[in-house]
C-alpha cells in the first residue's frame, strides 16, 4: 500500500512555481476541450503536444509517463476488445473470427473514449504531481474554499498513511496468528472482519480529543481568519487563466455550433 | 432558512474531526477489499456512517470528499464519479432521518435505495465519459446486453441495478454494525444522534 | 487576584446519573502553579475541561454553582471567547495535532490564523514559543513524524502562542517515555518561572512537591485536601484514596514507625527534606553515644 501524500515530487521546476490555481484550470480547461471539441486527433495531440513536453519541463516526465501507463493501460486494453467487438450501431466490418467481428466505428470510439480518457487522468495527474496539496488547499482557501472544507482535505491526506501503516501492523499479526487471507472467496470474506474492526474501532475513538483540540486552538472562531503563508500569483498568470476561459468558450461554441 | 440551519446542524465540530477518519476508513477498507480480491467495493462505509449519525448533508460532503481524495492519492480516475458519493451520502442520510438505521432491515431496504440511487447516477458519466465500458469485471453484463440489441443507457443502467445491490447493502450493514459497537455516550455527541439511538432509551 | 473563582461547582455528564464533581471550591491567584492530584476517576479531567470552557460548552451535562474567570461566568462567555482566556493541554499529544497543516511551523500558527493575527505578529509569536518550549530545530517537520516528548512541546507550543491568561495541563507526560517526561518537565518549570498561572493535573508527586504552589487533592469527585504540597502531599489518608505518595514520604513514614524520624518533625515530600531530617536524626543519635 502507499504511504504518502499525494503525488507530489518536489522539484524546483518552473510549473512547480506557478500558481496551483492557475494549474488548476489549465488541468480543466484541457479536459474540457478534449471532450467537447472537435475531431478524432485532438485529445492526443493535447496529450502528445501540451502535456507530455509540460511534465518534462516539469521534471517529473517520467514518473507522469510512468503513472499515466500504470493507471490506464488495463482500462484502454480492455476499452479496445468490449468496444470495437460490442460497439453499438457498427457497420463496417474490419475482420471477423469464429462469432466475433472487429468493427472500424467500433475501434475510432474506443480510440477517442480512450485518448479523452488520457487527457483526463493525465491533467490531474501533472497537476498532481508538481504541486504539494497543502499549498494547493492554501490557495483556494485564501480564494474563498471554506476553511473546514480545507481542514477536512488536509487532515485526510496525513491520516490516510497512518491507518495505512496501522492496517499493515494489523494484517501481519493477524497472519502470523494464522488468519488467512488467500484461498476461497468465503475464507478471504472471514478474513475481513478481523482486520476492519480494530482499524475502524480504533480510529473513531480519537476524535473526541481531537474536537476538543482543535476547538481549544479557536478553528470555531467567528473572527476573519489570516493566513501564515501567502501564495503568490502574478498578472501574466490571471492573462492565461482568462485565455482558458476563452478556449473553453471556443470548445464549447463547436460543440454547439459544429 | 431553513434549509441553511439544516445543513449548519450536520456541521458540529466533531462531525468536521469524524469526517477525515470516515474519508480514511473508506479508502483504507477499499485497499483491503482490493487485497483480498472480493467481488465487492466498500469503499463507502464511512460515507454511509457519516450520512446516518451526522445528516444528508455531512453525508453528502464525505463522500464528495472521498472521491477527491481516492482521486489525489491513488488514481484521478475516481474524480468524475463524485456524483455517485455524493448521493451515496445523502441518501443514507435521509434513510437514517426516516429511522431506517434503527433495525437491520432498515439497513438493508436503506443499501437497496443507496444502490439504486447509485445505478442511476453512475449511468450517464459511465455512459459520457467511459462510453459505458469501464474497467471493471461487470462491463462483461454491459456489453452481453449491448450484444442482445439494448442501446447503450439501458444496458449499462440495467448492469448497475445488477451489481450495486450486494455492495451496497453489504456497506450498509458494516456501518451498522460499526454504529452498534459505539457507545451512546460517544454517539451522543454527533448532531444526528437519535437518528440511531434505540426509541425507547430517548430522552 | 484571583484569577479563577470556583464555588460548589457539581458536575454530571449528560446520560450519566452521579456527578463527576461534587461542591467543588476553588480559587487560584494569578501566577499561581496549581497541581490536581487524585485517583483514577477521581474526576481530575473533568475539573480540567471545566476551566477550559468545555465543561459546559462541549460536553453539555448539568453544571451547578459557579465557576469564573478573570471575573467572567462560564455560562455567560462562549466557547471560542474561552479558549483564548484558558488553555488547556492534555495527555495524548498525538490527539492534539490539528491535521491541518503539514509543518511544526504552521501547525504553531494555526490557532493564530483562526483568530485573525496579522502575518507579521504571527511569525514573531510563533518563533518566540518555538524557542521557549526549544523546538525550532523542528520549525520544517512534519506534525506527525516527531517523537511523543517533541508532539507534546509542539502542543504546549500551540497553546501558548495564543497567549492564554492560564494554562491548563491534563496529565501533560502521562503518555510520554522517561525522556519525553524530561523534555516536557523543563518547559513547564521555564513557564512556572516566568510567573504563568498554572494548573495541573498530574500523577507524579515527587515533581509536583518541587514545583507546585499549591496542591489540590480529588477523590471520587470531592476536594479531600488542599494546602501547600508539604501538607497534602503527607497526609496519612492519601494511600486509602489510592493516591500515590512520594518515596521520601514513604521511606520517612517507615522510619518514623520505626522511632528513626524527628518526632517534631513533618514527614518529607522532597530529597532535601528527607535528607535533612535523616540528618538531624544522625546528629541525635552521634549525641547520644
Ligand atoms: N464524557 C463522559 N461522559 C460520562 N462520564 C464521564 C465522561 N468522562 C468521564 N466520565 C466519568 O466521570 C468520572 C471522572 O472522570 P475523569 O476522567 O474526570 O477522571 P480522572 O481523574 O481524570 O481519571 P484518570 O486518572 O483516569 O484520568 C469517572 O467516573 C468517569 O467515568
Ligand atoms: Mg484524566
Amino acid at each position: 500500500m502507499v504511504e504518502r501524500l499525494s503525488f507530489y515530487l518536489e522539484r524546483s521546476s518552473p510549473l512547480h512555481r506557478l500558481n496551483p490555481t492557475t494549474k488548476l484550470v489549465v488541468a480543466f480547461t484541457l479536459i474540457l476541450v478534449a471532450f467537447l471539441g472537435p475531431g478524432l486527433l485532438l485529445p492526443s495531440l493535447i496529450f502528445l503536444l501540451i502535456l507530455t513536453p509540460l511534465s518534462f519541463v516539469g521534471q517529473v516526465g517520467r514518473e507522469f509517463l510512468r503513472t499515466t501507463v500504470r493507471l490506464l493501460l488495463p482500462l484502454f486494453a480492455f476499452l479496445f476488445v468490449m468496444q470495437s467487438l460490442f460497439y453499438p450501431g457498427g457497420k463496417t466490418v474490419l475482420f471477423g473470427f469464429w462469432i466475433f467481428s472487429v468493427k472500424l466505428e467500433g475501434v475510432r470510439f474506443a480510440f477517442l473514449t480512450a485518448t479523452r480518457v488520457l487527457v483526463m487522468v493525465s491533467s490531474f495527474l501533472l497537476l498532481l504531481f508538481t504541486t504539494h496539496p497543502g499549498v494547493l488547499l492554501l490557495d483556494l482557501t485564501q480564494r474563498g474554499l471554506p476553511a473546514s472544507v480545507a481542514y477536512i482535505l488536509a487532515s485526510t491526506l496525513q491520516i490516510i498513511p497512518q491507518m495505512q501503516a496501522k492496517a499493515a501492523t494489523i494484517l501481519d499479526a493477524q497472519r502470523s496468528r494464522g488468519l488467512d487471507t488467500s484461498g476461497s472467496l468465503g475464507r478471504r470474506i472471514r478474513a475481513l472482519l478481523p482486520l476492519v474492526g480494530p482499524l475502524v474501532f480504533g480510529s473513531l475513538v480519537d476524535v473526541e480529543e481531537r474536537a476538543i483540540a482543535i476547538e481549544a486552538r479557536g478553528f470555531r472562531s467567528s473572527r476573519p481568519k489570516t493566513s501564515l503563508v501567502e501564495i503568490e500569483d502574478r498578472p501574466l498568470e490571471r492573462a492565461l487563466r482568462w485565455l482558458c476561459l476563452l478556449a473553453i468558450i471556443l470548445a464549447l461554441g463547436s460543440r454547439l455550433w459544429p | 432558512m431553513k434549509l441553511i440551519d439544516s445543513i449548519k446542524k450536520d456541521f458540529n465540530t466533531m462531525t468536521l474531526v469524524l469526517i477525515p477518519v470516515a474519508i480514511a476508513i473508506n479508502v483504507v477498507i477499499g485497499q483491503i477489499v482490493v487485497l483480498l480480491r472480493l467481488p465487492v467495493y466498500l469503499d463507502s462505509i464511512g460515507t454511509v456512517l457519516v450520512g446516518a449519525i451526522c445528516g444528508p448533508w455531512a453525508g453528502a460532503l464525505t463522500g464528495t470528499l472521498s472521491n477527491i481524495i481516492w482521486g489525489l492519492l491513488i488514481d484521478p480516475n475516481a474524480f468524475p464519479w463524485f456524483p455517485v458519493a455524493l448521493f451515496i451520502g445523502f441518501v443514507s442520510g435521509w434513510c437514517a432521518r426516516f429511522g431506517l438505521f434503527r433495525t437491520w432491515w432498515g439497513v438493508i431496504i436503506t443499501g437497496f435505495l443507496v444502490a439504486i440511487t447509485a445505478a442511476v447516477v453512475s449511468t450517464p458519466i459511465a455512459v459520457y465519459l467511459y462510453g459505458g465500458i469501464t474497467a471493471s469485471g461487470s462491463s462483461f453484463i454491459t456489453a452481453f446486453l449491448l450484444q442482445t440489441g439494448r442501446d447503450l443507457v439501458t444496458a449499462v443502467l440495467s448492469t448497475n441495478f445488477l451489481v450495486e445491490p450486494v455492495d451496497k447493502i453489504a456497506t450498509a450493514l458494516l456501518a451498522y454494525a460499526i454504529i452498534r459497537g459505539l457507545s451512546r455516550r460517544y454517539l451522543m455527541r454527533f448532531p444526528r444522534a437519535e437518528n440511531v439511538l434505540p426509541a425507547e432509551s430517548k430522552k | 487576584m484571583a484569577v479563577i473563582e470556583i464555588q460548589n461547582l457539581t458536575y454530571t455528564y449528560p446520560a450519566t446519573s452521579h456527578p463527576a464533581l461534587r461542591e467543588v471550591s476553588l480559587t487560584v491567584e494569578a501566577g499561581e502553579f496549581v497541581a490536581i492530584i487524585g485517583p483514577n476517576g477521581a474526576g481530575k479531567s473533568t475539573l480540567c475541561y471545566t476551566l477550559a470552557g468545555f465543561i459546559p460548552h462541549f460536553f453539555k451535562g448539568e453544571l451547578q454553582g459557579e465557576v469564573r474567570v478573570a471575573g467572567q461566568d462560564i455560562r455567560r462567555v462562549r466557547l471560542e471567547d474561552w479558549v483564548l482566556k484558558v488553555g488547556l493541554v492534555f495527555q495524548n499529544p498525538f490527539n492534539q495535532i490539528s491535521g491541518a497543516k503539514f509543518t511544526v511551523y504552521e501547525e504553531i500558527a494555526f490557532g493564530l490564523e483562526n483568530i485573525g493575527v496579522p502575518r507579521e505578529e504571527m511569525k514573531r509569536r510563533v518563533e518566540e514559543v518555538m524557542a521557549l518550549t526549544g523546538i525550532e530545530d523542528l520549525a520544517d517537520r512534519s506534525p506527525y513524524a516527531l517523537s511523543g516528548g517533541q508532539q507534546q512541546r509542539v502542543a504546549l507550543a500551540s497553546i501558548l502562542v495564543m497567549q492564554p491568561e492560564v494554562l491548563v495541563l491534563d496529565e501533560p507526560t502521562s503518555q510520554l517515555d522517561p525522556i519525553g517526561t524530561r523534555e516536557v518537565f523543563q518547559v513547564i518549570r521555564r513557564l512556572a518561572h516566568q510567573g504563568v498561572t498554572i494548573i495541573m493535573a498530574e500523577h507524579k508527586v515527587e515533581w509536583i512537591a518541587e514545583y507546585a504552589d499549591r496542591v489540590i487533592a480529588l477523590a471520587e469527585g470531592r476536594v479531600i485536601g488542599t494546602g501547600t504540597p508539604a501538607d497534602v502531599l503527607t497526609d496519612p489518608r492519601l494511600p486509602d484514596y489510592g493516591i500515590g505518595i512520594s518515596r521520601y514520604t514513604a521511606v520517612a513514614r517507615r522510619a518514623a514507625g520505626e522511632g528513626l524520624w524527628p518526632a517534631e518533625r513533618r514527614l518529607p515530600v522532597t530529597l532535601d527534606e528527607a535528607e535533612a531530617g535523616f540528618r538531624a536524626v544522625e546528629e541525635a543519635h552521634a549525641h547520644l553515644h
